[in-house]
Formats: C-alpha cells, structure tokens, sequence
C-alpha cells in the first residue's frame, strides 16, 4: 500500500505497457539475464617442445607416415631418417625393415628425382639391417611400373633399383618370383622394342621397325637398359654346378649323419616358400607364373619366343658403336647361357 | 594438387597428350602405349594385393592410367583384350572397399568401352545391374542407376532392341518374383516406371514386372508397382508432351539473317546447317503419327486373376503379410477397384469390404467413396450395391449432416448409379431428389446431378413431376423403359451416321469405288511411301473386282454405277422402296379401318423411318468408311451441334453431357469429384481469397495466373517476347501534333505526280478498308 506519490509512480510503471518504437532496439524485459563474455585467443609458436623427448618408436611411426607425405622434402627428409636409422648399428630398429621398404617402395614412382636416389639408398642400407625377402615382388612390381614410365628420368632410377635387386642376395628371388621372369623380360621387349617377328604392327613387315622416339637423342639410357637387361639373364639363366652342390650336400649329409632329409624338417630359409603353389591367389597365366629354377626359365624363355627376339635385338644393337655395342656384346653373352652354357 | 601440378611440369608425364597423339597415329605410337599398358598392369597387380590403399601416391595413379587405356583401347584392340574383364572383375570384387573416384572412373570407363562397341550392352548390365542392386553406397547407385538407363536408352534408340529389352525384363522380373520380401526389387520398379515413362518399353512384359511387384511382401515395392498402374501412363503421356513442346528457340529466320551479316566463316556455315537439319528433324517428327501405346491396364495378361490376388493379399484380411499404412492401403483400393470398373471384373468381397468404411468420420473417405464408384460396373449384382448405397445414404445424406458431407455422399451416390443405376431403391431415390430444395449450394447441385441422371437412365423411379418433360415423352412414346433390366446392354451403332449418309446423297457421288479410293489416298502416307517405292508394283487385276458386298440391291447399285446406267436403277430402287412402304401401311389399313385418314397420317413417317433405319445400317455394315468419310463424319456431327438452334438452358445442358461423355473411361475418377462443389458451400476467407487471386487453389496447387493487367499491356508484351518493338504506323500515329504541322503546311506546294501519288494512296487505302487495315 503505497502512500507517497514515489511508490504510487513506482507502482504504475510497473503495469504501464512498454512502447514499442518503429526502428528501436526492444527493450529488454526486466528478468533478462546477461549471458555475454569475454574471450581471448592464444598462439603457441611451437606446438611441441619437447623432441627430445619422443621415444623412437613414436618418431619412426611418424617418419613412417611421413613417407606417403605430400611435401616432398618431408619425404625426402623421412627417407634420410630411416637411412641414418639403419647406419647406426647400436639401436636397434623399432620397425621392421620389411614394413620400411613396404612403406616406401611407392616411391620409385616418385616425381622427385632427390626422393628417388635417397630411396635408393635407403633400400641399400635397409638389406643390412634385414632380409628383405618378403618384399622383392611387390618392389619388382614398381620396379617394372617404372621402367615403363613416362618420365625418362623415372626409367632410369627404376633400372638402378632393379639393377640393386639383381645385385644382392635376394636376386634369385627376383627371377623365379610369379611373374618376375617373363613380364619383366617383356617389359625390356617393350623398352627396347625388340619384337621380333612376333608384333608385325606395321603392314606386311615391309618396313623397318621404328626405334622407340624416347630413346633418340641419350644413348644413356638404352646403355643402362641393356646392361640391366644382361644382368637380369645372367642371373636368370646361369645354372649352379651340378658337382659342387652334389659335394656340398654330401658334406651336409656326413655332418648331419644319422639324420636324413633334414632340410625338410627344418624352419623354410626364405620367404613364402610354398608361394609357387599359389594356394590363394588368381589363377595365373604363363606370363605370371612361377619359373623355380634355371632349366624351367631358359625353357620358357625360348618357348615364348623371346629368346629369338632378344638375339634378333642384340645382334642389331651391337652394330651401334661405342657403349651401346658394348652393352650389347653383354647382352649377347648372358643370351648364350641359355644353351646351358 | 600443387604437388603434383609441379611434379608433372618438371617430368613429361603427360598422358592427356600422349592419348592425342595416338588418337591421330596409332601405329606409330603403339611403343608408347605398350609401355604404359605394361605401366597399368603392374600397378594394378600392386594393387589388386592391396585393395584398400588409395593409389595416391605417385604422379600418375592407377585412375589416370585407366582412363587413357579405355579412351585408346579401340586403337589396340588385341592388347587390350582383356581390360574390360579386368575392369568388370576389379569392380565386381572391390566396389565395396575401391576409393570412390577411382571406382566412378571404372564404371565410367565400362561405358566408354561400351561406347567404342569393345563390349556390348549385355555385357556392361550384366555388369552394372548386381552391382547397382548390391551395393551399399547412395553415391554409386545412382551413378551406375543413370548409366544403365542411358544405356538401355541407347541401345533403343534407333531400333528397339529387343532381345536387350527381354533380356533385361527377365532379369527384372526375376528380381521382383524372386524375393517377394526383400526391398531390393525397388531397382526393377524403378527402371521399368522410367523406362516406360520414356517410351522405350512398351509391352506386356514390362508391366508383368510391376504386376508381380504390385504383388510382392514390401511396402515400397507394393507401393511402386501400384502407383505405376495409377500414374505410369499418365506420366508417359506428360513426358511426351514436354518432348513436344520443348523448343529450344531454334529461329531459322533469325538465324539466316544473322549469317547474312555476320562474317562467314566455314564454322557458322556448318552450324546454320547443322541447325537447319535440326529443325526439320522436328518437324519431321512433329508431323509422324502418335506411337499408338497401349495403357499398362490394357497390357495386363488376367486382370481377374491379378485384382483378385491384389485384394486377398493387401486388403482382405485383417493382418496382411506386408504391413501398408492407410495411404498406401488407398492407393491399393484404387488400382484393384480401377481394374475391377475398367475390365468388369466379378469381385464381390471388395464391396462388402467397404461397408465398414463408409462413415463420415472415416479419414480420407471422399477417396474410399471414389475408389467404390469406380468399382461399380453394370455387371455387378444390384442386390450387392443396394446395401452400400443405403449406408451411404444414412450416413452422409441427412439434414443434420453438414453440407460438405452431404454434397459427398450424394455425388457418390451419383457416380455410383451412373455406372449401375439399379443399385437404387425407388423410395430412397425419391427421397434424395428432394435435397434438390436445400439451401447449401453444393447438395443443391449434388441432387440435381441424381436427378438429371435418372430422367435419363430410370425415369419411371421418380415421381412423376420430377421426370421432366422429355423424359415423360419417351416414356409415353415407348423410347424409354420405365425399368431396367440387368445385364442388359444398348446395342451401339455410329453417331451421326445418317448424317454422313444424306450427305453423300446430296453430293450425288455416283462412282462409290472411286471414291472410296480417294478416300484412302494419303492415309498413312509417310510409312506407305518408304515402304513401297522399295520395288512393289501395284498390279491391277485384269478380272471383275472381288464384290464383298452380301446385299443384292448393294450389288446391283455397284455394278450399275460402273455401267454408268445410274438413272434406270434408281427408279427400280425407288420403286422397289415405294413398295416396301406401302406394304406395312396396307396391312395396317386392313387391320384398322375406322379412320384410315388419321391412320396413315401417324403410320406414314413411321414407315419412313424403318427404311430410313434399313439403309443406314447397310452404309456401316456393307462399306468400310475410308478416313475421309471418318473426319467427314465428325464435321457434320459438330455441324450439326452447332446449327440445332436450342435455348441456352438445353445448350448447356447438351454441353454437360457432353463433357460426361467426354470423359475417357480409362480416367480414374477421384475425390475430387466426389467432392465436387463442396467448395461453394461455405464462404472463402480472406486468406482464401488472396491465394485464389494471386492463382493458387485452395489446397496450395498452381493454376493459371490472374492477369489484370490491360489488353494494352499484355499487347506490348507479347510483342516484346517475339523481339519486335514498335510498328512505323505506330510511330506515326503517336507523332507528336506540332511535329507534324510542317509538312501539312506544304499541302498545298505539292507537284502533280506527289499529288497523283497522294490520290492515288487514298483509292488503294479504300481498297484495303482504312489506314489499319480491315483484317
């Protein structure tokens, strides 16, 4: 009950209707509540002070990751890491040589040529550090993928990385792998376009076959495509001495004496061993499959025909002087270890 | 992208211009393409290992290499022999975990083979199709969706390819029949519904898949078989419209009249060609008959059979194997009733099954309603009907019900009798007619369609003052029976008839055979003349013509004509009729003597007309009405329309019925028209009334818009889309007055010959009839 003219002004305006104006904010009830605030934004200049800190397996999973990186530096300087990784021989490896190469083998594709040597050199010290066995087919698949490149320059470090698997100890492993023998030795025949009879694209025959119009101009890279090309035969084609693995194997025999057959029981020496048996994979043509040893590969390597064309090839290349005769020559010698030779 | 932007300017790898150039030159490249062929097979081994990887990593990807091989295969067709197999199997093994670009590259790459003739339709739907069904992925469906009908389009194109077509449809049917319980028959509903709408399957086959969709155990598939029944031709028909309308403002007079200003090039000569050919492409096929498609009801194999299984699996019993919600149950109720009304189907548990539907309160009822009178024919038993259309009657027509409903009930009702008018009782019929005195506008109009619909069909139910005063006199007359049977059926005969007859008579066409030839002149001349200038000789026969006709008169008529003796023979015949008159009048003067002036006064136009009647008959059975006679048939009969001067109130009315009759019996009828005038019967709100102005109907659906503006207005409109502005006559005539003075100054100062000009200008204006014609 309000008396004074205050309290009844102030009990008037409480019922008086609000006005609303054309234009004007509304005005604000008189329960609202201000729920504004303010704010402030930080920045960190680094987001992680402490390297020195993360444990190698952490820094290798993120080198790791690195690999596939769209930064080519970034991948470059992942590859120096492994590298470095594998040179120093007191650590010891938080990831398996095996899953590295795996990792990194998409490379050889790589569009920069810096990524591609370093590459290189990592594969070289990775087949210190571990066998790399498990891995030579998919690396062969690369391997061909890039020698049939656009790029010349992608050609020939693919032919380096194929040269260092003919090199290593894994060499065996890269010709009687499924595939490994015949498409790669088509995969030549394309780069060289030796077809032989075989491929009579251009009417009749009538003409010369044209050479590849990549290969004008550097005779570089055909020298190192034959010289690989000599390699792959040789190491496909040369047969173990009969005698020296009969003695080894009688000295085997002797050391082992009661036991017989030991090889069978024990753990397998290589990767996949019962890979030729191809228990789960495709079917597999005759380009595809698995050629064991040296008598089954020069056998299919003359069926095919093949072998006519690559002497066909040889013998025209030898013609050229200078290295690429030289080459060729190569070529032409690995050719007869064919005849069992 | 930057990346690989730069990897690719910095090494050659550049397949986009590789594939240039073996497009231009094959032999000479194929080193190269072996090389990259060689490049894709290794990586695809690489990743068929892994699967799941993307191939993101190098400068040309696994895609890329796809690509080129399929747009160059057809230079090298034995190297890539087997690509597509690798394509399809790649695809049919992985689509599930392939990278989605990648995958929409190969299905792309399919139809380019597809495209290139390496692999034909078969192959690629055999492909596509379990893939499109299979698949989990939205994006993928509809891609492989759109390409396997392209595809099929395609293949249709030019010549329907049939063995494709059934091929397809089995593969559809199979499908839905299958697995009646799975969803996945919705793909097969889908295809055959647009391929239908698109005119590419047309027969019986395809609509066998949607009757055994219609059929299946999944909501979604029962509703896509039944809606393509409902709508699928309806829809056909629109799309074929729009194809015909559809202008893509090809002027060829503008377009010439550009080329003749423009600088010519070799480029816009051939595009002026190219557009010219366009052109009469359209008008070509604007001018080639209607394909003449039979209606997916029509195209059924045993609609008896069909509605029956339709009813006894969805509707009948009382927890149905697929679970449909009232919606859905409609659409159901519309197609089996629809085929009962259009094919007379006996289905008599679909009435019963309506009873318990018939109440105001019932959602949706004006469609229930609907969908019982469009299963009502005249072969259903009337003692089936009655009890229905008493329910009705109780339920909906009562003073106390509101006038919405009432108005609905009764044009039930209506719409009921008209298909079988013995469903009514004379008590309640008489008790309805009486609505015809209500106040609500919309019963108003209701009763008086009852009404008006038997003084024609049952005239002798209603009470005599409600008959009207034709009706009575045919009654009298014996034109009309008081009562009809059931099952029974008017026998039919060709409107308009004996219009045509008179007329040839008054055209006095002497030689019927050589004119009956005209008449088929030009019928079918387009296909006609492709076909038979291909070597056909029309031979005549030296011999007389085959005379089909069986009467002896038709006969001698025909061989008179040919005699050129017309004259003699009409006097036998009109003697031969002058005898055949008079016979019956005699017998009748025999029979009844006592006022044989009156007598044959009454008998004479009698007799008239029975011979009338004899002859028309023999015009429709003993001559085949050539397409002459047909539009010269339909002339007369609007001719005849028109002239009959009526008063306006019996004009309208013949135009009503007409607009009845109209109406083609493969429409549906819908709650529309069971709700009828329901809308005049209460008064529009002002909402209402904005929306009906601004064209809209009540229920939200466009119609055409109000234009208020002047006729001014929409003059200068119309003008302004076909590109024109203002007439020089127009110019003139808006001339400023002062402007003008000048020269009406020098009236006088004229020359003889401006003069003669000016005189001469007047006489040919009087000619034409004014300044602005007399057009």
């Amino acid at each position: 009950m309000g008396s004074s003219a205050k309290k009844k002004k102030e009990k008037k305006k409480d019922f008086q209707k609000t006005k609303l104006k054309v234009g004007k904010a509304r005005p604000k009830n008189t329960n609202a509540t201000d729920t504004s605030f303010a704010s402030k934004s930080i920045v960190f200049k680094q987001q992680n002070l402490t390297e020195s800190a993360r444990d190698s397996a952490t820094l290798a999973a993120h080198n790791l990751s690195l690999l596939g990186s769209k930064n080519e530096t970034q991948r470059k300087d992942a590859l120096i890491f492994f590298t470095s990784l594998c040179a120093d021989h007191e650590e010891t490896m938080a990831v398996s040589p095996t899953v590295i190469a795996g990792k990194a083998m998409p490379l050889v594709l790589d569009g920069s040529a810096q990524v591609r040597t370093q590459l290189l050199k990592l594969l070289r010290a990775l087949s210190t550090r571990g066998d790399l066995g498990a891995v030579v087919d998919q690396l062969l698949l690369y391997a061909r993928a890039g020698m049939a490149h656009l790029s010349s320059e992608i050609r020939l470090s693919s032919l380096d990385v194929l040269n260092w698997m003919l090199e290593g100890e894994n060499a065996l492993a890269v010709v009687s792998s499924a595939g490994g023998w015949i498409k790669t030795l088509r995969t030549f025949q394309n780069l060289l376009s030796w077809h032989g009879e075989v491929l009579t694209g251009n009417a009749g025959g009538k003409w010369s076959t044209s050479k590849s119009t990549s290969n004008l101009g550097s005779s570089k890279l055909l020298v190192h495509q034959l010289t690989t090309l000599s390699r792959f035969l040789h190491v496909g084609l040369v047969r173990p001495s009969l005698q020296e693995e009969a003695e080894a194997a009688a000295q085997r025999a002797a050391a082992l004496f009661p036991l017989w057959h030991t090889d069978a029981h024990l753990l397998p020496t290589k990767s996949n061993p019962f890979g030729y048996l191809n228990l789960f994979g495709a079917v597999r043509d005759v380009e595809s499959e698995v050629y064991e040893d040296a008598e089954q590969r020069a056998e299919i390597f003359v069926e095919l025909g093949v072998y006519a064309a690559c002497v066909r090839g040889a013998k025209e290349a030898r013609k050229e002087a200078g290295e690429v005769g030289r080459a060729a020559a190569l070529v032409e010698k690995a050719l007869k270890l064919v005849d069992g030779g | 992208m930057k990346r690989k932007r730069s990897a690719l300017e910095k090494v050659d790898a550049d397949l986009p211009n590789l594939q240039h150039k073996i497009r231009s030159d094959p032999p000479s490249y194929e080193n190269e393409f072996l090389n990259q062929h060689a490049q894709y097979a290794s990586l695809l081994e690489l990743f068929l290992q892994s699967p799941t990887t993307t191939d993101d990593t190098g400068i040309v990807r696994l895609r890329d290499l796809i690509d080129f091989v399929s747009h160059v295969a057809d230079c090298y067709r034995a190297t890539t022999a087997g690509f597509a197999g690798d394509l399809t199997a790649l695809l049919q093994r992985h689509h599930e975990t392939l990278e989605a670009e990648l995958r929409d590259k190969i299905v792309g790459s399919l139809v380019l083979l597809r495209r290139k003739e390496i692999i034909d339709s078969h192959a690629l739907l055999q492909t596509l199709w379990p893939l499109l069904v299979s698949t989990h992925s939205k994006a993928l469906r509809e891609l492989l969706f759109t390409k396997i009908l392209s595809d099929l389009r395609t293949a249709n194109a030019k010549t329907t390819n049939h063995k494709l077509n059934r091929e397809m449809q089995t593969t559809c049917f199979n499908l839905v029949s299958g697995d009646p319980a799975s969803s996945k028959g919705l793909w097969a509903v889908k295809l055959t519904r647009e391929l239908w709408k698109r005119q590419v399957w047309t027969d019986a086959k395809a609509v066998s898949v949607m009757e055994a969709a219609a059929l299946s155990q999944d909501a979604k598939v029962v509703t896509g078989g039944v809606r393509f029944f409902l709508g699928g031709d309806q829809e056909r028909e629109e799309a074929a419209d729009e194809d015909s309308d559809e202008e893509d403002g090809l002027d060829m007079r503008q377009l010439r009249h550009q080329a003749g200003i423009n600088k010519k090039t070799a480029k816009r000569d051939r595009e002026l060609k190219a557009a010219a050919a366009k052109v009469k492409r359209k008008e070509k096929k604007k001018k080639a008959p209607h394909p003449l498609n039979f209606s997916a009801l029509h195209l059924l194999h045993d609609p008896q059979t069909f509605a029956e299984k339709l009813f006894q699996l969805h509707l009948q019993p009382a927890q149905p194997k697929v679970k449909l919600n009232l919606e859905q149950k409609l659409l159901v109720l519309q197609l089996v009733s629809r085929l009962v009304g259009l094919h007379k189907l006996t289905l008599l548990p679909l009435y019963s099954y309506f009873i318990k539907f018939l109440s105001p309160r019932q959602p949706s009822v004006t469609s229930f309603l609907a969908s019982l009178a469009q299963g009502t024919h005249n072969l259903v038993p009337p003692d089936v009907l009655e009890p229905l259309v008493q329910k009705i009657a109780n339920e909906f027509v009562s003073e106390a019900a509101a006038a919405e409903v009432a108005s609905a009930g009764l044009n039930a009702i209506r719409e009921m009798c008209a298909r079988q008018p013995l469903a009514m009782s004379e008590t309640l019929l008489q008790d309805l007619v009486q609505y015809r005195k209500s106040k609500d506008k919309g019963v108003q109009m209701a009763a008086r369609g009852l009404l008006s619909l038997y003084r024609e069909v049952g005239a002798g139910m209603l009470r005599k003052r409600d008959r009207g005063r034709d009706s009575t006199l045919k009654l009298r007359s014996g034109d009309m029976e008081a009562h009809r049977r059931f099952g029974f059926v008017e026998d039919g005969g060709i409107e308009g008839l004996e219009l045509l007859e008179k007329w040839k008579e008054e055209q006095g066409v002497e030689d019927e055979e050589e004119d009956e030839a005209k008449g088929w002149e030009n019928w079918d001349a387009q296909s006609d003349s492709s076909e038979s200038s291909g070597g056909w000789v029309n031979v005549e026969s030296d011999g007389e013509d085959i005379d089909v006709s069986d009467s002896e008169e038709e006969r001698e008529k025909a061989a008179a004509a040919k005699k050129q003796k017309a004259k003699t023979e009409e006097v036998k015949d009109s003697d031969k009729e002058n005898v055949a008159a008079t016979a019956p009048q005699d017998d009748n003067t025999d029979a009844k003597t006592p006022d044989p002036s009156r007598n044959t006064a009454s008998l004479e136009p009698e007799a008239a007309l029975k011979r009338e009647e004899a002859r028309i008959s023999k015009l429709a059975t003993t001559r085949i009405l050539t397409p002459a006679d047909l539009a010269k048939l339909h002339e007369l009969r609007t001719a005849a329309a028109v002239t009959s001067a009526l008063p306006a109130t019996k004009r309208r009315k013949l135009q009503q019925a007409a607009q009845q009759a109209a109406r083609h019996g493969d429409d549906a009828l819908t709650s529309a028209d069971i709700e009828g005038l329901a809308s005049l019967s209460h008064k529009a709100s002002k909402e209402e009334k904005i929306r009906m102005a601004r064209g809209e109907r009540v229920d939200g659906v466009q119609t055409e818009k109000n234009d208020h503006r002047s006729t001014t207005a929409r003059r200068k409109e119309k003008k302004a889309s076909e590109g024109k502005s203002t007439t020089n006559r127009e110019k003139a005539r808006k001339k400023n007055f002062l402007m003008t003075l000048g020269k009406a100054k020098r009236k006088g100062k004229r020359s003889l010959v401006e003069h003669r000009k000016v005189l001469k200008a007047h006489v040919e204006r009087g000619k034409k009839g004014g300044r602005r014609g007399n057009k």
